[in-house]
């Protein structure tokens, strides 16, 4: 007898609730005027507030009529006399929209609409029976959102129009509507008590059940409405736990799918919604980040930016994350991130009196370990960042509220919410994170941030109806309503029960934000240390009478921080917004070059000396690299001092060419394609290579829909074939340098390797010029070292970070690829390998051997990423002794810092501290000079005179005239001038 | 043809996540190559039509717009 599956195909309860909760919906809105006379324009826009028009102009749009372009921006306009039976009545405008539409009425911003809501209160603006519509519309076919199944299902650039409405809301449903919404939450979540939501499902059908949805009377649905009071929320038979505080917020991404233009307006929008619903709900308290998105809106829309200050005065509207943007807080430098930190608190300082002692950071892939310092430092006590407690894939971060402990000791309060940082307030939402909090008992309430985020958006009015009905539910977790700021200060502050993390945090995804976009990673850090340069040339210059550029160097920092933002700097965007990076680079680099001019004799702006061979571009040079004629030269220039810098030929013969390569200090065996077969150091008499070593590796690189986010750790099962076009051969003989050229390639694209070795160092630099055409092709260069060790160093900028090579656990099995600044060191006691780079940041670590990633191809948010030339080079460096004391950091600052010509010396160099910057203060009255100490010593500097010490936003916390330090730490002195 | 697309038609497609190439243009049929969120887009029909009308208001010229469809592997699902 065959099977038959028993099938239910009658409706079930919950099926026949659902369909009279929709139909309930429909009676939201008592009486509706159609808006018949709007007229569109379309636009596109260019900067952040001129626009591209459409030549067909203004033209009239009816219901069903198509609206919106790809990329578009469409203006509105409508002039309305309201009709005789709405006059006096509680006032709506209603527009249902997959756009992100900001709304002007009779000239006063009253609010927007977006696929989150559809209607704004206007009886507040109606001071005649007149209303002049003003619109100004943004499409979103944008992923943004995605997470609210209505939004999704309306995405497209072409838009059909749903109409426009003069409306008043029937309350009386409107409250019912949101009571439904709420306790169908809950019946429907798994999350709560069987009973419970048995007797949700058999209640809510009860109260439905009052109402004839044939004939729908008021009185009827005010019944339901009663039942409600009356059976369920009086029912307290269930018992809930937990305690849960709720920070609403809006995620606000500068950039992302969308251009940096595009975010004034969103944000503008987001910050329209907020207001208004803070006019309405007094109780309710809203946070926002990124002191960029408040200059924006005080330079674009100054009338909002009043009432905002208003809002922020009463304590409704709250400023958090001290930070300019959200920036990446694994590529950017240590300086870059104190500035991010002090650009930021002194707009906050500047216009609202505040200084933010939260770092906000929600969506940021992994925290460096330097932040905690640099928070300290710059008047934060707290950190707040989602990403490791719901993205990681391995590992679950141990702790949700907790102390971090940095690098050099610094110790922040910090926070790692349990769920998501977009929310919808949902009860299920709500009880997921306390049961997902891991500090119960111990941390105090656990935060959930509600509110749509990533394009802006925020909250809306449901989320706080539903949230002012928490209360009314016994098996709800006990809920509070806060700031961030008292959430913090309230849970944290003083908490001897926190438990420790000391070590960076590191996301256990979006592995290859590292490596994405070679080229901005390459411009962000030659534009970090060039704009280093920049302020101590113009300090200098100072000194000797002429006008500092404080403004200039301001805006440029700025410009450069924006681009640091988490969407930009590690690749995960559209098109448009690279172009607008590279543009910005190009600027940046452009006003540098003016403000660092010229001079007679080269500028070592290093505070030690410069010792190692470096390449000064001469166009009568005798070598090329990056197709500039130049010379390998030893400057010798003492610390923070210029000087002239001879070439001398050197007339001995220092390079064997045959089959082995012998120099100074090696004899090299290479492989056709470059890689290196043998490489016997002759002064420390030993072999460096195990296995492959300057091989190039091509792999598939198919990590799915995170594409330019995510290196899977199978990336190493299909590799591709790379071939050998031209191989190695010597390309240049000459007394410093000897080099060695091979092309290698696939199908699609090839790669040309200059490898060079030197007279006078023991580098071996490899350029790399690359036409790359690949998809989804991860390129990293492979070195398998003659080394024994169970740990790898890299530096991040400000200090060294010791990483396991092994993967013993499941903690070293997720870091397969990790973040690092110029270097990267594999040794023994008594010598080692360092890896030198001038622009990357990925490497992977395994037992002996580094992989630095070099190139990625991947499609998506950006289908033509890293398509195109590149170049870059990397140096190899075997040393005696450990990294420190072979001076590997020196070196890798040599590298990164070409010399430049400015006449110009100073007397201090302030000994084994890395000067870090050296700046006017922001108020122009004290020379600024930032130190870090990096090589994990403590000692002293005495001085001649007092000093101010400063924290990072310049204040002055002391004066001293000894330079106490430990190790890790940076400190930033005053000089008064 | 292929140059309208390219300036005009392309960075406004980019603007939206979206990726458009020209393939070829015969006997009034302009057929283009659709990437990134314009693979995936359940409503490109409007778009494509809005293509149409664009190319007849600047080049004067009537096409019919036939898109090929390159989703990248982690939406080829169906």
């Amino acid at each position: 007898m065959a099977h038959i599956k028993v099938v239910r195909r009658s409706m079930r309860p919950e099926e026949w609730t659902d369909l009279r909760f929709g139909w309930l919906k429909r009676y939201i809105y008592e009486e509706k005027f159609e808006i018949e006379n709007l007229k569109v324009r379309d636009a596109r826009q260019v900067t952040e507030m001129q626009y591209d028009y459409y030549p067909e102009g203004w033209r009239n749009l009816h219901k069903g009529d198509m609206y919106f372009t790809p990329d578009g921006t469409a203006f509105f306009d409508a002039d309305v006399v309201i009709p005789e039976k709405l006059r006096g009545k509680e006032l709506w405008f209603s527009l249902k929209t997959a756009a992100e539409i900001i709304v002007k009425v009779n000239g006063k911003y009253v609010g927007g609409v977006d696929p989150n809501r559809d209607r704004i209160l206007l009886s507040p603006y109606i001071d005649s029976d007149y209303l002049h519509f003003e619109m100004e519309g943004y499409n979103r076919s944008k992923p943004d959102d995605e997470r609210n199944p209505e939004s999704l299902s309306v995405r497209g650039c072409r838009q059909i129009f749903e109409g426009a409405y003069l409306a008043t809301v029937n309350h009386t449903v409107l409250d019912l509507v949101y009571d439904l919404e709420l306790l169908l939450d809950i019946a429907k979540s798994d999350l709560f008590n069987e009973d419970y939501r048995s007797f949700l499902n058999r209640e809510i059908n009860n109260a439905l059940n009052l109402i004839d949805f044939d004939d729908l009377k008021n009185e009827d649905v005010a019944a339901a409405k009663q039942y409600v009071d009356d059976v369920i929320y009086a029912n307290d038979d269930y018992k809930g736990s937990g305690d849960v505080a709720l920070i609403a917020h809006s995620h606000l991404d500068i950039a992302y799918y969308w251009r940096r233009i595009h975010s004034v307006q969103k944000n503008l929008r987001t910050i329209l919604i907020q207001l208004r619903l803070m006019d309405r709900y007094p109780d309710f308290k809203y946070t926002h980040t990124q002191a960029f998105t408040y200059e924006m809106l005080e330079k674009y829309y100054p009338d909002v930016f009043e009432e905002l200050k208003e809002k922020i005065a009463r304590g409704q509207f709250e400023p958090v994350g001290a930070m300019y943007v959200e920036p990446d807080c694994n590529i950017p430098s240590a300086e870059s991130l104190i500035r991010q930190c002090m650009y930021g608190q002194h707009y906050f300082r500047e216009k609202f009196g505040k200084t933010i002692n939260n770092c906000w950071l929600p969506d940021v892939f992994g925290n460096s370990w330097i932040l905690p310092q640099i928070l300290k430092k710059s008047g934060v006590d707290y950190f707040v960042s989602n990403k490791m407690s719901t993205w990681n894939d391995t590992n679950r971060f141990p702790h949700n509220n907790f102390i971090w402990k940095g690098i050099d000791g610094s110790e922040v309060c910090a926070c790692v919410p349990p769920t998501h940082f977009i929310t919808w307030n949902m009860p299920s939402q709500i009880q997921e994170n306390w049961e997902a909090y891991q500090d119960k008992n111990l941390g105090g309430q656990t935060m959930s941030m509600f509110g749509y985020g990533d394009g802006g958006s925020g909250c809306t009015e449901e989320m706080i109806e539903i949230m002012h009905r928490f209360k009314k539910l016994s098996i709800m977790p006990k809920t509070e309503h806060t700031s961030g700021a008292e959430f913090l200060e309230k849970n944290l502050k003083d908490n001897k029960n926190l438990e420790k993390w000391d070590g960076e945090l590191y996301l256990e995804m979006h592995r290859g934000t590292f490596t994405t976009k070679s080229k901005m990673k390459r411009y962000n850090r030659q534009l970090e240390f060039k704009l280093r340069e920049a302020e101590m040339v113009s300090t200098l210059r100072h000194l000797k009478g002429a006008e500092y550029p404080g403004e200039e160097l301001r805006d440029i920092y700025k410009k450069l921080l924006i681009n640091q933002f988490h969407d930009i700097l590690p690749g995960s965007h559209i098109t448009p917004v690279y172009r607008d990076a590279m543009d910005d680079y190009e600027d940046i680099d452009a006003r540098l070059d003016k403000i660092i001019g010229t001079g007679e004799k080269y500028f070592n702006s290093l505070n030690f000396p410069r010792k190692h061979l470096t390449f000064i571009e001469d166009e009568n040079g005798k070598s090329i690299r990056f197709g500039k004629q130049g010379n390998w030269v030893i400057p010798n220039l003492p610390a923070l001092s210029c000087g002239d810098i001879p070439w001398r030929t050197y007339a001995g013969d220092w390079c064997e060419i045959g089959k082995k390569i012998v120099t100074p200090f090696y004899e090299i065996e290479f492989e056709y394609d470059g890689s290196i077969k043998s490489l016997y150091d002759k002064e420390l008499d030993r072999e460096w290579v195990n296995g492959e070593f300057n091989k190039l590796k091509l792999y598939k690189d198919n990590p799915g829909v995170y594409d330019a986010w995510d290196i899977l750790p199978n990336y190493k099962d299909r590799e591709v074939e790379v071939k050998i076009i031209s191989p190695l051969k010597t390309v240049e003989k000459n007394s410093e340098v000897a080099s060695f050229e091979c092309i290698l390639g696939t199908e699609k694209s090839t790669w040309k390797r200059i490898i060079r070795v030197f007279r006078q160092s023991r580098g071996i630099e490899v350029e790399n010029q690359v036409d790359w055409n690949e998809k989804h092709v991860l390129a990293k260069a492979q070195f398998d070292c003659n080394v024994l060790t169970r740990k790898a160093v890299c530096d991040t900028s400000a200090g060294f970070v010791e990483r396991e090579t092994h993967r013993n656990t499941t903690w070293q099995q997720a870091r397969f690829e990790v973040c690092h600044h110029k270097w990267v060191d594999m040794a023994e006691t008594d010598g080692g390998i360092a890896l030198i780079n001038e622009s990357k940041y990925g490497v992977g670590l395994l037992e002996n051997s580094m992989s630095l990633s070099l190139l990625r191809a991947t499609v998506r948010p950006d289908v033509t990423s890293d398509r195109g030339h590149h170049e870059f080079c990397y140096m190899i460096y075997p040393h005696g002794d450990d990294f420190v004391k072979a001076e590997i950091n020196n070196i890798a600052y040599e590298y990164n810092i070409p010399l430049r010509k400015a006449d110009l010396t100073c007397e201090n160099s302030f000994g084994e501290l890395y000067m870090q910057a050296m700046k006017m203060s922001e108020n122009g009255k004290m020379i600024v000079i930032r130190l870090s100490e990096q090589n994990g010593r403590r000692g002293k500097i005495k001085l001649g005179g007092k000093v101010k010490i400063l924290n990072f936003l310049e204040d002055i916390v002391e004066e001293t005239d000894t330079i106490e330090y430990k190790p890790f730490e940076i400190i930033t002195i005053g000089i008064e001038t | 043809m292929e140059r309208y697309i390219n300036l005009i038609i392309k960075p406004k497609l980019q603007g939206d996540g979206g990726e458009i190439d020209f393939v070829s243009y015969e006997d009034g049929i302009l057929t283009v190559l659709l990437q990134g969120e314009c693979s995936k887009c359940l409503i490109v029909d409007r778009c494509l039509s809005w293509i149409e009308s664009e190319i007849m208001r600047d080049m004067g010229e009537s096409v019919k717009v036939v898109a090929r469809k390159k989703k990248p592997f982690f939406w080829d699902k169906d």
